[in-house]
């Protein structure tokens, strides 16, 4: 939000003053550095360098009177310095037919001048106006302006009417005037530039979160709560964003240090190999226990690998790896399956003829299998190898790992993307448009 | 945030470390205790649990 351009102040003085509209006293805070007032009562708006304080403009109140949030007369402190809050109004721009309001309250200083709080939907921008000019970069869309190496993009220009208007003002205010205001943001700072003809003013705004003005002015009660995210307001994850995705980096390099590391001290020793053939048009047990083998080093895995000769036909296998000394037995049971063939599709194929499963946290002993297959006694003859490892890495865990390390960067950046998305819909530049959109 | 994140992440690779040395796997596997000696002699004294499992007859 914008605001219109100052006066150099002065020595403040007071005088008893009185309405010439309505009679009413005039309480008038920054009497040489006012260039209008507004009449409390009346709301006629007076020149305040007219000694018999000559009325400019009397507008209809009551309809539309708007109530300061923080009262004039107020003072408080703002960035160290005391300021009075000797002037608000209330300025409005119609978007599609939308009328949108904020509040501008002027803030006095005898020493410092003048400076500015504004107020939409509960987002608060503490502006002052720019002693110099905002460089415009040239070729840039959006477009951008530069300031004290900062850049700015432009977020919205519309037309903004003032509607209502209290107190003392050091410039010329009307009820209805209007000028074009353009905003460029840089969260948490905007320029704002206010045109009228060809004059134009540029002020800066930084972010300012209610519950500081209202420790700034000693208010009672609490701020109204801020709706929505606003043109400037600075992003709770602003930072964040980077910060995650190299610690991530950092994360992810360990998590590969780690696969080498598991990788070259990992025993992955063939502990055991066997021959088979099974026939399924043989009736009777098909159980049967292989030669014992030594499952040796701390408890890990043990990884079974069966390779058959299967051709469009299965075979399932049940298994037991058995501890010969202590009884204990790890059951589990694979099918192995292999169908390919051709169809209008062209080829296909399914399953694989062979298999391998890890069976985790063996203990080290002698172990034995106990293999039990069974198969469609259409199929005949099956020919088998089982290959038992020790202690193979399972890479799926990395997998799982990265995605768990993955995840809370994402949401972050879908967070952060969703904020910056809400902040710009409300602009002339949103990140996303639709076919009716006004980009 | 990134203090959050580095102390999720370190968890996250000790449990990857843990998972490793302890040779996890995300295997269906049911583990019995005590299995009689007797199996090595008569195998099909033996009921494995997956014995009534339903095999695939298939292909497409």
């Amino acid at each position: 939000m914008s605001t219109s351009g100052p006066t150099p102040p002065g020595k403040p003085q007071t005088r008893a003053l009185n309405c010439p509209g309505c009679g009413a006293a005039l309480t008038v805070r920054s009497f040489n550095n006012a260039v209008t007032i507004v009449c409390d009562s009346c709301h006629s708006i007076l020149d305040a360098k007219d000694p018999n304080l000559q009325i400019l403009q009397q507008f209809k109140a009551a309809t539309d009177k708007d109530r300061p949030l923080i009262p004039l007369g107020t003072r408080g402190k703002i960035r160290g310095t005391d300021y009075e809050v000797i002037g608000f109004e209330r300025r409005t721009i119609h978007v599609e037919g939308v009328a949108y309001s904020w509040h501008e309250y002027v803030l006095f200083n005898p020493y410092k001048g003048f400076r500015y709080l504004t107020e939409y939907d509960g987002h608060w921008n503490d502006c002052s106006t720019l002693k110099a000019l905002p460089d415009v970069v040239s070729f840039s869309s959006p477009p951008k302006v530069k300031y004290l190496g900062e850049t700015y993009k432009h977020f919205q220009t519309a037309r903004a009417s003032t509607s209502f208007v209290l107190g003392e003002f050091p410039w010329q205010v009307r009820v209805g005037e209007s000028v074009e205001v353009s905003d460029y943001v840089s969260p948490p700072r905007v320029l704002s530039s206010e045109q009228t003809g060809n004059e134009v003013t540029w002020s800066m705004g930084e972010y300012m979160l209610g519950k500081d003005v209202w420790k700034a002015f000693r208010l009672s009660g609490s701020p109204p709560e801020a709706q929505g995210v606003y043109e400037n307001q600075p992003s709770p994850m602003s930072g964040e964003v980077k910060s995650i995705w190299l610690t991530f980096a950092f994360l992810l390099l360990a998590l590969v240090v780690l696969m080498i590391g598991f990788d070259l001290s990992a025993q992955n020793k063939e502990v055991f190999t066997g021959y088979y053939k099974y026939d399924s048009n043989q009736r009777g047990e098909a159980s049967f226990v292989t030669d014992d083998f030594e499952v040796k080093g701390h408890t890990s895995n043990v990884e079974l690998k069966t390779t058959t000769d299967l051709n469009n036909r299965w075979i399932y296998l049940n298994y037991a790896l058995i501890n010969e000394t202590t009884g204990q037995a790890f059951d589990f049971g694979r099918e192995v399956s292999f169908y390919h063939g051709y169809d209008s599709d062209g080829s296909w194929s399914e399953g694989s003829a062979n298999d391998t499963v890890a069976v985790p946290s063996v203990p080290p002993g002698r172990y034995y299998l106990r293999v039990e297959p069974e198969g469609d006694p259409a199929y005949g003859m099956t020919y088998y190898t089982i290959t038992v490892k020790r202690d193979v890495p399972q890479y799926s865990f990395y997998g799982i790992a990265l995605g768990a390390l993955l995840l809370p960067a994402i949401l972050l950046s879908w967070r952060a993307l969703s904020f910056e998305h809400l902040r710009w819909a409300e602009s002339d530049h949103p990140m996303i448009t639709t076919s009716g959109g006004d980009e | 945030m990134r203090v959050l994140y580095i102390l999720y992440g370190s968890a996250v690779l000790v449990g990857l470390s843990i998972a490793q040395y302890q040779g996890w796997s995300l295997a269906r596997v049911n583990e019995v205790k005590n299995v009689p000696r007797s199996v090595r002699d008569n195998p099909g004294s033996y009921r494995s649990v997956y014995s009534s499992y339903h095999h695939y007859t298939g292909g497409k």
